[in-house]
């Protein structure tokens, strides 16, 4: 008799997550132009992550705002249930500190979340993009810097601090990416880091275990200044 | 005595990259004693393949050679080490006549043994493996990943004497075992119960039941081939492998 394996026989494992927060200064500086090519930017990455066949299932997203304050303004979710975005208002100040750990919060929680519900997970990735200097209090500055590099030095996060423009501050980024230097936009070439952005997650969820992921960040050269 | 299966598949990631699957299964059976090993090879190492050929030959040398000695051991740490210090060895010896490094040829391992009344087994990084005890599947060894999914321990690691798992006991009451790489385990073991699918008491029943025909072949072999090739591969990018022992039905 032939022997067969019926629906039931096997079993469905959830796929294994990518968690990525977008960490994004909302500052008064950021007002128009900026602004609106971020969010065209950050919707073009949810289209490319849609259209990965990989991404699509284990990339989970979440923004969180910073200006005078910080503030959660899409907790995680997978792209089916992330929102494009109509536009964001810019105003106040930069309390990139206040963003960078209110991020850290969220992405623990997120863990603690997966780890509950038996879903695996990959190393979860913090893009942090500002045009301006921090003025937020300087002890969430420096928890925030301490929190990244621990967690790096750990390879527990992956992270990409961005600078928008000539007036971002590059050293201030340089501290939260002991490993890698930061990098600086050309221009508001949001499209073009969105689409490395959504292809590197792609291929992270392909990735298993020994595999080296390299992000192939000569790619970014052509729009970026490293 | 006990039937033995074991096949490994490419994935439909590696296919697709045009990389040679990294899976490999081996099953040696000498003096009394049956041992079946499986190793998944590191995406990372160049080559992984070869790596985890070499590990699955020299651990089914190794388990037959010294099952007694294993068995009989009380200093598991000592026996922990020798063990990797084989396997490595292989490892060195192979990568010297590649010109590689042996970190090239990294792979996680499992391997069963069984002879007399008892079995032993050793695992290594990611994968699982189980057995059947009164009519129960249970798991033996689980995975173990580090935080991340994507991260495992290797022969080659660091750490990998100190997270090596050795276990033994007796055969009473045991139906069989199985063990699979973490491809096969995404349709064949639960991550989230820690429970085998139902599917793995069928194939290791299988198994057992198998009656060799005259030319000494199992007619269980290409079914469970095909099963493996279409249903459980289907279900995964990453190149799957499984091994299983099956009591032989009286």
């Amino acid at each position: 008799m032939a022997l067969k394996f019926h629906a039931d026989d096997l079993v469905e494992n959830p796929t294994p997550r990518v968690p990525v927060t977008l960490c994004l200064d909302t500052s008064g500086s950021m007002m128009g132009e900026k602004v609106r090519e971020l969010v065209k930017g950050v919707n073009l990455f949810y289209d490319a992550i849609d259209e990965d066949d990989d991404a699509h299932d284990s990339a989970e997203v979440s923004i969180v705002e910073f200006n005078s304050s910080a503030s959660l303004i899409q907790d995680f979710a997978s792209i089916e249930n992330l929102k494009r975005i109509e536009s964001i208002d810019a105003s106040g100040g930069t309390a990139l500190g206040e963003g960078v750990n209110l991020a850290l919060d969220t992405l623990e929680q997120r863990k603690m979340i997966y780890s509950n519900a038996g879903v695996l997970y990959y190393q979860p990735w913090l893009v942090l993009m500002t045009d301006g200097q921090p003025n937020g209090r300087p002890e969430e500055l420096k928890r925030a810097i301490d929190r990244v590099t621990e967690m790096v030095a750990q390879k527990k996060l992956t992270v990409f601090p961005i600078g928008i423009g000539a007036d971002a501050d590059m050293t201030v980024l340089a501290r939260f990416s002991p490993n890698r230097d930061p990098l600086r936009l050309r221009g508001l070439s949001f499209k073009e880091f969105f689409e490395w952005l959504s292809k590197s997650v792609s291929r992270v969820s392909r990735s298993t275990p020994g595999d080296e992921v390299k992000l192939d960040l000569n790619g970014l050269r052509g729009w970026a200044e490293l | 005595m006990f039937n033995v299966f074991h096949h490994y598949t490419r994935g439909r990631g590696h296919e697709l990259d045009g990389t040679p699957c990294q899976d490999r299964t081996q099953y040696l059976s000498c003096n009394g004693v049956q041992a079946i090993c499986l190793a998944d090879g590191a995406g990372s190492a160049s080559q992984a393949e070869l790596g985890a050929q070499a590990v699955v030959e020299e651990g089914c040398a190794l388990l037959v050679e010294r099952f007694s000695e294993l068995l009989a051991s009380a200093d598991a740490e000592r026996t922990r080490i020798e063990l990797l210090d084989r396997l490595l060895s292989k490892l060195r010896q192979l990568a010297t006549q590649h010109r590689i490094a042996p970190d090239d040829l990294a792979s996680t391992f499992l391997g069963v043994a069984v002879a007399g009344d008892h079995f032993l087994g050793v695992h290594i990084g990611d994968g699982v493996i189980g057995y059947l005890k009164d009519d129960e599947l249970r798991v033996v060894s689980a995975p173990r990943n580090s935080e991340f999914v994507n991260q495992t321990t290797f022969l080659t690691s660091q750490n990998a004497a100190q997270s090596m798992r050795l276990f033994r006991g007796s055969l009473d009451g045991v139906g069989g075992f199985i063990l699979m790489s973490d491809g096969a385990g995404e349709s064949l073991f639960d991550a989230r119960s820690g429970q085998f699918a139902p599917a793995c008491s069928k194939i290791i029943a299988t198994v057992g039941a198998g009656v060799p025909r005259r030319n000494g072949n199992f007619k269980f072999r290409t079914q469970l081939q095909k099963l493996i090739d279409l249903q459980v591969r289907s279900a995964t990018k990453d190149d799957c492998s499984i091994a299983v022992l099956g009591r032989t039905v009286p």
